[in-house]
């Protein structure tokens, strides 16, 4: 499905639209509650946040290797990716070394990101999501809407169908009874758990362990029943120090969805030591590039490296609201994800996404490590557009717009010449009135005029304000 | 004190009464009002759908254009925030740098003008009248006048300003945005819409001519029985000078 087709069909769905919009709502409230009640400077506290990330990133080769040392030092193995091969590859050979058919997943978009599922599916190993969110979404084939709450446009009616017709129980639509259905699911997949496979928040490179969030506790399942536990970590998640993921974590939470603390807090240090009573015996860490040292290497967008994936510029993103992230077509969706998805995954691709955007600022606005997401936004139009081309990725497979950059030099034109701008407005003036008619025909005001009426013009402007008195008129 | 007006492209297309009502608000605190003839626009349709060049070229116009060292008024926060914010941004590095700079800081958007810099007093001369007002997004976060524009509305005795429940959402209208993705944008002002009806007022008023013709024209489309009108005339009409 093209683009506008995809756009259409989500623009127009009036139940997703209608459950996105409430919850998106309810998030942003709790959010700005949360943050005028229990926080006495916000504001600095993302300044400080920006700095963390972008201390961490200015450093990042370092940081890395003191991870992966004193994660190695802690018996935890870590492991190089550059791309989806190679760390679809790598978990692919854990599961194979240690016989094991049927992995176990708590929430991580970076497997999303290389399409684990799907590969280890081909290599007749089956991935099973534990979050509820992805059981529901995993039930019927879906992507995630949203990069934290990922069936968010799926109401408890629709999920309670979901059940019904994929777990064969009876069709409930209470909160706690499909919780229980889930439960009782999902317990017994974790009865047989050998491997399970996680996200990472936070690397801590100093202490060469990994940081968890989650409220489900699919999470601490995952990574405690488990033999051997996976995580896959971008690399951009790495920081120094224990007291950086800490004020990163104070800043993630309440931003993600208006909590102060998330549930659980799974900090893991090594697999089990010969004196603890359980957890895995095998830990492993993934690091995956994966095109993310190319948008370190660019300056006007290496910043955007600091999202710690809260999601809160979706929650605030009116075009999001209105289509959901099924209809950006990629992995992230929302604002940050228009400008990672065409920097990661090729502007050829994703180039498109960057229309999905009115510049409107609250993004930006909120986001807690302060990445200027609309600058980046249009920066990144600028790319598609401009005679210079620089080295992003798919840049050149792009399809020229002639039309569009023809209608931008006649404008610029006429914005530099008095004359021709003072003809401009006068043919308003005289014949916007008796364009009624033709609006269907025009392009721009074709589209202008589906749910709005004809514009009323009043171009008189210029001519009264030559007689208007007390105006000196030069 | 002498300052340029920036009448906007958009105003002086289809909003010329608001206009001449911005002239009328400045005069009426005692400010001598200079009107370049030569005038165009700030730039901002090439410039956010990426075409920076085109935009360098309109906006260093309008900079050689104002050149001497008066306050230049801008009656629109989007107009005014690209002016304000964007330029320098656009000239960073460029031979016009400093006087991308030295522009840049006298650009006022009126309604901060008139209450911060001017310290106005309105003395309300309107009758009783129950009013929503809409924040443009740029006013908003880029020049950051909506406080401005908000305290001189509720300044005014006789004007009940009911805010609405989704005040800092966009109305959908992002310049080419609404013509380029038509049915976002329609979804979006549709919600916009229902929030203004929640309110039961009898105007809505806006400090930018692009959010206005936008809600102005969805409202009547539906026939919907709100009044609109510019922040401007609104105010020169209540202090009874228009």
């Amino acid at each position: 499905m093209n683009p506008r087709q995809l756009i259409h069909e989500k623009v127009n769905d009036k139940q997703l639209n209608k459950n996105l919009e409430y919850v998106m709502y309810q998030l942003q409230g709790n959010r700005k509650k949360l943050i005028s009640e229990r926080y006495g400077d916000w504001e600095a506290l993302r300044e400080e946040g920006k700095k963390v990330k972008q201390n961490a990133l200015s450093r990042l080769p370092e940081l890395l290797e003191r991870f992966e040392k004193n994660a190695t030092a802690n018996g935890i193995k870590v492991h190089w990716s550059k791309d989806n091969d190679e760390a679809n590859e790598i978990i692919l050979n854990i599961a194979k070394e240690n016989n094991i058919n049927k992995i176990l997943k708590g929430k991580s978009m970076a497997s999303e990101e290389i399409g684990l599922n799907h590969y280890l599916e081909k290599k007749g190993i089956k991935a099973i999501e534990t979050d509820l969110g992805e059981v529901i979404i995993q039930l019927i084939g879906e992507p995630p809407v949203h990069i934290v709450v990922p069936a968010i446009h799926k109401n408890r009616f629709e999920v309670g169908e979901i059940f019904e017709k994929h777990l064969h129980v009876e069709r409930y639509t209470e909160i706690e009874d499909l919780n229980r259905v889930a439960r009782t699911y999902l317990r017994e997949e974790f009865h047989q758990l050998k491997m399970g496979l996680s996200g990472v928040n936070f690397a801590i490179a100093d202490e060469g362990a990994i940081w968890l969030l989650e409220n489900e506790g699919n999470g601490r399942m995952s990574t405690t029943v488990s033999d051997i536990h996976v995580a896959i970590c971008g690399i951009e998640k790495v920081v120094e120090s224990f007291d950086n993921a800490v004020l990163l974590n104070t800043l993630l939470i309440p931003s993600a969805t208006g909590q102060s603390v998330t549930t659980y807090n799974n900090i893991i240090t090594s697999p089990r030591k010969e004196s603890d009573l359980d957890g895995p015996k095998e830990v492993h860490v993934v690091l995956l590039d994966n095109g993310r040292s190319g948008i370190l290497s660019k300056k006007r967008y290496s910043a955007s490296l600091r999202c710690i994936r809260c999601g809160t510029c979706m929650n605030h993103c009116p075009v999001y609201h209105k289509i959901g992230g099924h209809a950006y077509g990629a992995t992230y969706p929302g604002p940050i994800g228009e400008v990672i998805s065409p920097l990661l995954f090729g502007i050829d691709k994703y180039g498109y996404t960057l229309n999905l955007c009115s510049l409107c600022g609250n993004c930006a606005e909120v986001c807690p490590v302060k990445i200027p997401l609309t600058d980046m936004i249009r920066d990144l139009r600028n790319e598609k557009v401009k005679d210079n081309k620089d080295d992003i990725l798919g840049i050149n497979n792009l399809p020229k717009n002639n039309a569009e950059r023809k209608n931008m030099e006649i404008f610029a034109e006429v914005a530099t010449n008095p004359k021709k701008w003072q003809r401009l407005m006068w043919f308003i003036d005289k014949f916007a009135p008796f364009g009624k008619p033709f609006a269907p025909f025009i392009n721009g005001l074709k589209q202008w005029t589906t749910c709005r009426a004809y514009p009323k013009m009043d171009a008189s402007f210029h001519k009264k304000i030559k007689n208007m008195q007390g105006v000196k008129y030069e | 004190m002498k300052v340029y007006f920036f009448g906007t492209c958009i105003g002086s297309a289809a909003f010329s009464e608001s206009l001449i009502c911005s002239i009328k608000l400045l005069q009426h605190f005692g400010v001598e009002v200079i009107y370049k003839k030569d005038q165009t626009c700030c730039g901002q349709p090439s410039y956010n759908n990426g075409y920076y060049e085109e935009t360098k070229k309109a906006a260093l116009f309008n900079m050689q254009l104002f050149s001497e060292p008066y306050p230049v008024i801008v009656p629109s926060g989007s107009c005014a925030g690209m002016m304000m914010h964007d330029y320098i941004t656009l000239f960073e590095g460029t031979e016009h740098e400093n006087m991308a700079k030295e522009f840049s800081q006298r650009v006022y958007e009126l309604s901060d003008f008139l209450h911060k810099e001017l310290k106005v007093t309105l003395e309300d001369k309107g009758n009783p009248v129950k009013v929503t007002w809409h924040s443009n997004c740029h006013a908003l976060r880029v020049a950051k006048s909506v406080s401005s524009s908000k305290a001189l509305l509720k300044s005014l005795s006789n004007v009940e300003l009911v805010e609405l429940e989704k005040e800092t959402t966009c109305c959908g209208f992002g310049g080419t945005f609404s013509v380029k993705e038509p049915e976002i944008s329609k979804a979006m002002v549709e919600s916009k819409l229902q929030d203004i009806l929640n309110q039961k007022v009898e105007y809505l008023i806006a400090g930018d001519g692009g959010c206005l013709l936008n809600i102005t024209g969805a409202l009547e489309k539906i026939n919907a029985n709100v009044k609109t009108m510019y922040l401007y005339e609104f105010l020169a009409k209540r202090i009874g000078i228009a």
